[in-house]
């Protein structure tokens, strides 16, 4: 480090804000029943508000800013996996998403000079979408919220602060605040999507059961000129800091994040100082590397989960439900994944072509997902955190032979990206659920192009004909379906594996409810039954 | 997980171990232990054959 190294900062991010509208309860006798209210302008809220609108659902956003992102320019986070890129193709802003971002496949992990594993995503991809695209949340949210307001200007309600909630039989009651005054608001279904910081959770006495991790991170988002791979890079030791992990990753307007592993007493302040944070990276760059920092932030990670993601009509997504370690990309991408599969649920019930049993599948099937996440990310902490003395044992022994053996690179974890999580069993799915990739389908168009169209259930007839398609015409009319004949060689048959005559039923959120063998309009449509709740409530 | 004996020569596999041993410090030895529970872990494969040895090899302890 040279004697006196002037720390360069760039200048801040500016971000668009929208205006306060008073809002229309406030001169209404008396109080407004909306379908669906939700509470908290991030991912996850913003993704299910804009599938909803689309999908013809009034909403209602209530945020008690006027802005996107958090703390200015810090991006939380960073990366989007193929999942959820497939629901922003479906609801309009991928292109946009795509022409900022960066798209990458490939994660290198080292120990010191030497690369232990590595991984290309894009090996098991068949979707029109890329394994991982990363960009600034706040980009994310701007985009999400330009496209709210293209279907509906007033459906955010900026400056809106939620206070009492109150869970009736049959609705939410919801006090705000707002500049203009107070106002109670009623919903048929209230969401919360408030984030980890959740006060509605603790109104209405909800435990998430949260726990602290003692390893402490310190991010430095920099603008630098020398040219390093589009690749996720993760050190386990770096020798660059103190033999301690850092991860090295590319966001939009060639925005680095590196973020480094610290010793777990190291006081946050010092090691977030310009001087310090410049130190480490004048240590990682080499001598001659000019840099400009964008952002520096010290954390600590934490974890909890909420035993049910519903509460009468109250419904928690994203952060709010379920918050991981860092590891994997497996927090916003979850949010976004919430939204993803609660959207055509409420819509469908508030449209009264589905059963109300049907939102329970909600909890049954994102509560799963997140008890699986939190076991991952978990396992990737605990490699990247040895306790003891032993721990540091074990983990020396798997870099040791990772060198020389294949078997023990796969025991390596910087973390599991995150992939469309399986579900379980439920009432609604007795198969349980598998993600669908966003195919091309042989009529030029794709899986999520059919699923956009509505809200309805797409049964792809694998080597159908149009004679097989017109067999189910009285199924589609009576229910939420659509039916296309697809090639039995074709990709969307490859995909899944599907045999000839099969018939594949997809859910409007690209997950496959059922396979059915030897389809007849009977066996269709009490599969189409079942994954409606239509089955267990008349 | 078996327990009935296996091994085809166990005093020479016995005289092996050892003989690896042989000149390392303590930590080194714990090492190449470590090292040897991962080779022969990954010709088991067996998830719960696995979980079957880690808790013997736990109980054996006691």
């Amino acid at each position: 480090m040279g004697a006196q190294e002037v720390w360069k900062f760039a200048p801040a991010y500016e971000l668009p804000s929208w205006p306060h509208v008073r809002a229309p309860d406030l001169d209404a006798r008396e109080r407004i029943r909306y379908p669906v209210v939700v509470a908290g302008g991030g991912l996850s809220g913003l993704t299910l508000a804009c599938d909803l609108l689309l999908r013809g659902v009034p909403v209602v956003v209530l945020d008690e800013d006027d802005t996107v992102g958090v703390r200015g320019a810090s991006s939380r986070g960073i990366c989007y996996a193929q999942k959820s890129l497939e629901i922003f193709a479906r609801l309009g802003i991928y292109e946009r998403i795509r022409a900022k971002g960066i798209t990458w496949s490939v994660g290198r992990t080292f120990s010191g000079a030497d690369e232990v594993y590595s991984f290309d995503l894009e090996d098991d991809s068949c979707s029109e979408q890329p394994p991982f695209i990363n960009l600034q949340q706040f980009y994310l949210e701007w985009f999400l919220v330009d496209r709210i307001r293209e279907l509906d200007e007033s459906a955010i309600r900026w400056k809106t602060k939620v206070g009492r909630v109150e869970n009736s039989g049959d609705g939410v009651v919801v006090d705000v605040e707002t500049p203009d005054g107070t106002y109670s608001l009623e919903a048929d279904w209230f969401v919360d999507a408030t984030g980890a910081n959740s006060r509605i959770r603790e109104t209405l006495g909800l435990d998430a059961h949260a726990s602290r991790h003692t390893d402490r991170w310190c991010i430095s988002d920099v603008r630098f000129k020398k040219p390093l791979p589009v690749e996720r890079w993760t050190w386990i030791d770096a020798p660059f800091n103190e033999g301690r992990g850092v991860w090295q990753h590319l966001m939009a307007d060639a925005v680095w994040r590196l973020d480094y592993q610290m010793d777990e007493h190291a006081d946050p302040e010092s090691i977030s100082k310009p001087e310090v944070a410049g130190a480490r990276l004048r240590e990682q760059l080499g001598p001659d590397v000019e840099f400009e920092f964008v952002w520096i932030g010290p954390y600590q990670y934490r974890d909890h989960l909420l035993d049910t993601f519903r509460v009468g009509r109250t419904i928690f997504v994203g952060d709010a439900a379920h918050v991981v370690c860092p590891f994997g990309a497996r927090g916003g991408n979850n949010g976004i994944q919430d939204a993803g599969n609660l959207g055509w649920k409420l819509a469908l019930v508030v449209e009264g072509s589905a059963a109300e049993a049907l939102v329970d599948s909600y909890h049954a099937e994102r509560h799963a997902a997140a008890v699986e996440n939190l076991r991952v990310t978990s396992r990737t902490a605990r490699f990247l955190a040895p306790r003891s003395a032993a721990e540091h044992r074990l983990r020396r022994a798997v870099v040791a032979l990772a060198r020389s053996h294949p078997f023990a690179r796969k025991l390596a974890n910087t973390g599991r990206m995150a992939q469309a999580n399986d579900y379980p069993p439920s009432r609604c799915a007795p198969d349980g659920a598998r993600s669908l990739q966003n195919v091309a389908l042989e009529d030029g168009t794709t899986v999520m192009e059919r699923l956009a169209d509505g809200t309805r259930f797409n049964g792809f007839w694998i080597g159908g004909s149009d004679r097989d398609v017109a067999s189910l015409a009285d199924v589609a009319r009576r229910l939420p379906l659509a039916v296309h004949a697809v090639a039995a060689d074709g990709a969307l048959a490859r995909h899944l594996g599907a045999a000839a005559g099969t018939l594949v039923l997809a859910r409007p959120d690209a997950y496959v409810a059922a396979t059915i063998a030897a389809p007849t309009s009977g066996r269709v449509e009490a599969a189409l039954r079942r994954a409606l709740a239509l089955d267990v409530e008349t | 997980m078996r327990t009935d004996p296996n091994i085809a020569d166990p005093d020479a596999f016995y005289e092996a171990w050892i003989a690896a041993h042989e000149g390392l410090s303590d930590a080194e030895s714990a090492a190449l232990d470590t090292r040897l529970v991962l080779l022969l872990a990954n010709q088991v494969g067996d998830v719960q054959v696995l979980l079957d040895c880690i808790a013997a090899a736990r109980r054996a302890a006691g």
